[in-house]
């Protein structure tokens, strides 16, 4: 029997990681609000590395208060917090397992900014307002930029300080670097804005930072939307970064220093193709009436997602793009990443049935997968690709319902299918997070 | 309760955002409104620039109180053709202009729908002919000659009366001629019941013309339906007839302060004007007294057109002492007697019309426009006729206050020499005689209205002055008149 390519070592110059699989960046609102770091968190991150990924990809870690999406998620903003990080990172530590920390700056998309942030709007590249939730926003000034840029370098240094494996610059999926880099949400006319050079700078400027910070030899990777498809949901948006663009934005990364590319897709998080597959509305109508506040839209979309017959209109502009592919719906864009760098290209993106996830290895198409729905499904699924089984007995459906919970609820399968039907025992198997294993 | 919490910055761009939506509504409904205001505005009457086009079919604010809107003015003469003596309203002598939508005489103004009223024109203008087969000639100032407005008053009495004057009926006739907006058509299914009731009440009030000599064409009983109209008398113990011919109206400059109307009731030519709008339709609140102005103004010094014909300026020239001997001294500008009363027992013409005009009338009408500054106030009972200047005079005929005498060379004769009876509303001129051809009864099918001057209010006598003269002179004095 030839070697499972999924079980082979992905050997990155500064780190090695057991396996391909590895546990893509999945929040939950587990923490204390004020960002300080619980035992959930660490029990959610060590049901993972017990189920043999090879590395976890932390949940969206703000470097700033400011800079959150939600309440509760655990951050990097003080030395006080690398204790923490230093406790989680020893706990999956346990089972061979790497942890990368995704320093991360939510911008203008705030889902829900908290009471500190009630009297100011998401720093962001631009003045314009979110397109969706209508989450307002300010163009950051200079001083900001130099701030901003200071605070993911020292968040680096703190992730570094608490023994943990690497770090990734969220860079994709709306937040703070995207608006950045997409032509679809930069209107600067300075020098962070225009050309698409000018555009990377923020990124690359950050990347300096950080490796200043860090030194060469810690593990750095910087995740990116390959198309923004800035358009997809509102229609009258610009379309954003075409996937030529994102190729040189991978490349400029590459020569500064990046030991890995993780590739996703959208300028938006959620968008219609990111995560790929359903968009539970009903679901939506419950958890989304804590974002009412958030933004000038919001109270809008509320409307669309409780009164049924509203809801063809939302279906309508949210389906009207999407493709019918789930897994693997990244796999071409990374492989033309891969095309055009020499470090390893990680892709996210649907990824659930083990030869399919070979296939794209073995091919060319990256270098390893990155995981979070079919994950929270099934925590031990790489042990399950172990075991020889080609998909889970009971897989993700890829209905989303973790997603749409993840704003209000506790972060877990909100599948009752995948429950029988047996809803006290799904809220049991949910709950688990706040027990230690 | 604090006030002064402060607002989140989604909070205020949601502020914001009420604000520009209730603006764009506020604009919107601005915008409406404007285009409502457009297309029904109350009181946009049209306007003509000419003076003489404003005189014949301008506003004077007849419209909004008592016009019949538009369309159901234009459908009545196509669904009642039979209570019509003729070819459409041209056959109640009013004069139909080629080319031109209204009759002379009836101005439009939009009061939500477009409505016809009447105007100073449709007493005001009358036609001449030279012969027979000439085209009639429009005069603007001269008497409506043929004017029946009594018909026409009856006509629309009937119409409202018929069972046929139903909305859909009507509605029907109208989107036979036009398509009506939605808007407009609503207001029309609402208007065409309360014109209806409007005209039968009109046609109650003024019922009692019916039981008096028939004005025919070229008269009216100037203050019975004044009575019924205006102070909404009873005229059920009222028998005067105050039948009469509409006079001219040029060259008014020279009669401020003389005594007008027939029987001299009043000394001012502003409140006679004003008087004569509320005959037309206007009522004290919708006057258009910039509009009335415009004519008053115009008529101050608007003349009467010269004799067109030939005169025999021999004939003339001797007619012209005779005149001076025997008429102008009540006759002529600046005469000692022009304009005055003469007493109804010197006079000695059909008193009816001085009998009709009552004090009480008097005192009532010096009540109207209580509150303005142009509140009547020179209205009097007199007791007798006004001795009238004669510009114009060959225009003016029949003669006498009440249009007796069908020709000039006929008042100059005795009164038991003048014409017992002839005919009116023939527009044929007699050059002999001066005045219009009496003796025709009917041209094409229309038959002339047939003047018995033995029916009360209807008597030739009186006026002698002159009728002792001989042929030659009276022959002599009617050439130079023509000259007046």
């Amino acid at each position: 029997m030839t070697a499972d390519i999924i079980f082979e070592p992905l050997n990155f110059r500064h780190l090695s990681v057991k396996n391909r699989i590895f546990r893509s960046n999945i929040s939950g609102r587990f923490d204390y609000y004020n960002g300080v770091g619980t035992q959930a968190r660490i029990n959610w991150e060590e049901k993972f590395a017990r189920g043999g990924v090879g590395a976890i990809i932390s949940s969206h870690v703000p470097i700033s208060i400011r800079g959150r999406i939600l309440p509760n998620y655990a951050i990097i903003d003080d030395d006080d917090k690398i204790p923490f990080w230093r406790k989680l990172g020893d706990a999956v530590h346990q089972y061979d397992c790497k942890y990368i920390m995704q320093l991360s700056h939510g911008g203008r998309q705030r889902d829900i900014a908290g009471v500190e942030n009630s009297f100011n709007k998401g720093l962001s590249s631009t003045n314009s307002t979110d397109s969706f939730h209508g989450l307002l926003s300010q163009a950051m000034t200079g001083a900001e930029v130099k701030m901003v840029i200071q605070q993911f370098a020292d968040a680096a240094r703190r992730a570094r300080e608490a023994g943990l494996d690497g770090i990734e610059l969220h860079a994709c999926n709306g937040y703070l670097i995207n608006q950045f880099l997409s032509s679809g949400i930069n209107d600067r006319r300075d020098e962070y804005g225009g050309s698409l050079e000018n555009r990377a700078r923020f990124l690359l400027d950050i990347m300096k930072a950080v490796r200043r910070e860090v030194g060469d030899d810690f593990h750095f990777q910087v995740k990116i939307s390959a198309v923004d498809h800035n358009n997809a949901l509102i229609f009258w948006e610009k379309k954003g970064n075409t996937l030529a663009e994102s190729i040189q934005v991978c490349k400029w990364v590459e020569a500064a220093g990046a030991d890995a590319l993780h590739i996703s897709y959208g300028s938006t998080f959620p968008h219609p193709w990111n995560p790929p597959g359903g968009f539970p509305i009903e679901h939506a109508a419950r958890t989304y009436g804590g974002m009412i506040a958030s933004g000038t839209y919001a109270f809008r979309n509320f409307m669309l997602f409780r009164y049924r017959p509203l809801r063809p209109i939302f279906n309508f502009l949210w389906n009207r793009t999407k493709p019918d592919q789930v897994e693997g719906i990244n796999a071409d864009e990374a492989q033309a990443v891969k095309q055009n760098v020499s470090i390893p290209v990680l892709v996210t993106g649907g990824f659930q049935t083990a030869s399919y996830i070979r296939k794209c290895i073995s091919e060319g198409y990256c270098d390893g997968v990155a995981i979070a729905r079919p994950l929270v499904a099934n925590n031990d699924l790489v042990k399950i690709y172990a075991s020889g089984k080609d998909l889970p007995d009971k897989p993700c459906t890829y209905c989303n319902k973790c997603a749409i919970h993840a704003i209000a609820d506790p972060l877990g399968c909100y599948e009752l299918s995948r429950y029988d039907g047996d809803y006290d025992r799904m809220m049991k198997e949910i709950m688990t997070v706040f027990t230690p294993a | 309760m604090k006030e002064s919490e402060p607002q989140t910055p989604v909070e205020n761009a949601e502020r914001r955002r009420v604000k520009i939506v209730l603006l764009i509504i506020l604009v919107v409904l601005i915008v409406l409104a404007a285009f409502l205001y457009w297309k029904f505005n109350p009181n946009r009457p049209v306007d003509y620039a000419e003076i003489q086009e404003h005189f014949k079919y301008g506003s004077i604010g007849s419209e909004p109180a008592n016009g019949i809107p538009y369309w159901i003015f234009k459908v009545l003469p196509e669904m009642f053709p039979e209570k019509l003596p003729g070819q459409g309203l041209a056959s109640l002598g009013l004069i139909q202009e080629p080319g031109r939508d209204l009759p002379v005489g009836f101005s439009k103004r939009r009061v939500i729908v477009d409505r016809v009223g009447l105007n100073c024109g449709v007493c005001h203008t009358g036609t001449v002919r030279d012969a027979p087969n000439s085209q009639p000639r429009v005069i603007v100032g001269m008497p409506a000659n043929r004017l029946e407005l009594e018909n026409y008053i009856r006509f629309l009495s009937a119409c409202a009366l018929d069972p046929r004057f139903t909305t859909d009926n009507v509605m029907t006739a109208i989107e036979a001629r036009t398509r009506l907006g939605p808007i407009e058509r609503f207001i029309y299914r609402a208007a065409v019941p309360l014109t209806r009731e409007a005209l039968i009440e009109q046609g109650n009030r003024l019922a009692f013309i019916n039981s008096r000599p028939d004005w025919g064409p070229g008269r009216v009983d100037t203050f019975n339906p004044y009575k019924a109209l205006q102070f909404h008398w009873s005229m059920e113990h009222d028998d005067s007839i105050g039948t009469s011919d509409y006079p001219s109206v040029w060259n008014q400059q020279p009669r401020e302060g003389m005594q007008l109307h027939w029987d001299g009731n009043n000394t001012s030519v502003d409140e006679r004007n004003k008087s004569a709008a509320l005959g037309a339709g206007v009522t004290p609140a919708t006057i258009d007294l910039d509009r009335l102005k415009r004519i008053e103004d115009w008529l101050l010094a608007f003349k009467a057109p010269a004799y067109p014909y030939s005169i025999d300026a021999g004939l003339a020239a001797k007619g012209e002492p005779i005149y001076k001997q025997n008429c102008a001294s009540c006759h002529d500008f600046g005469a000692p007697l022009v304009g005055r009363v003469t007493p109804i027992d010197q006079i000695a013409t059909d008193a009816h019309r001085l009998d009709s005009y009552t004090y009480t009338l008097a005192v009532n009408q010096n009540m109207m426009y209580a509150g303005y500054p142009w509140r009547f106030s020179h209205f009097r009972k007199t007791d007798g006729y006004a001795n009238m200047p004669l510009d114009g005079i060959w225009l003016r005929a029949p003669y006498l206050h009440n249009g007796s005498v069908p020709t000039l060379r006929d008042l100059v004769e005795p009164p038991d020499k003048r014409p017992k009876d002839f005919y009116r509303g023939y527009d044929v001129f007699d050059q002999k005689n001066v005045g219009f051809v009496s003796n025709v009864a009917n041209e094409g099918g229309k038959q002339f209205f047939h003047y018995d001057t033995t029916l009360p209010g209807n008597n030739s006598g009186g006026h002698v002055y002159g009728t002792n003269l001989s042929a030659e002179e009276k022959d002599a004095l009617v050439e130079y008149m023509k000259k007046l």
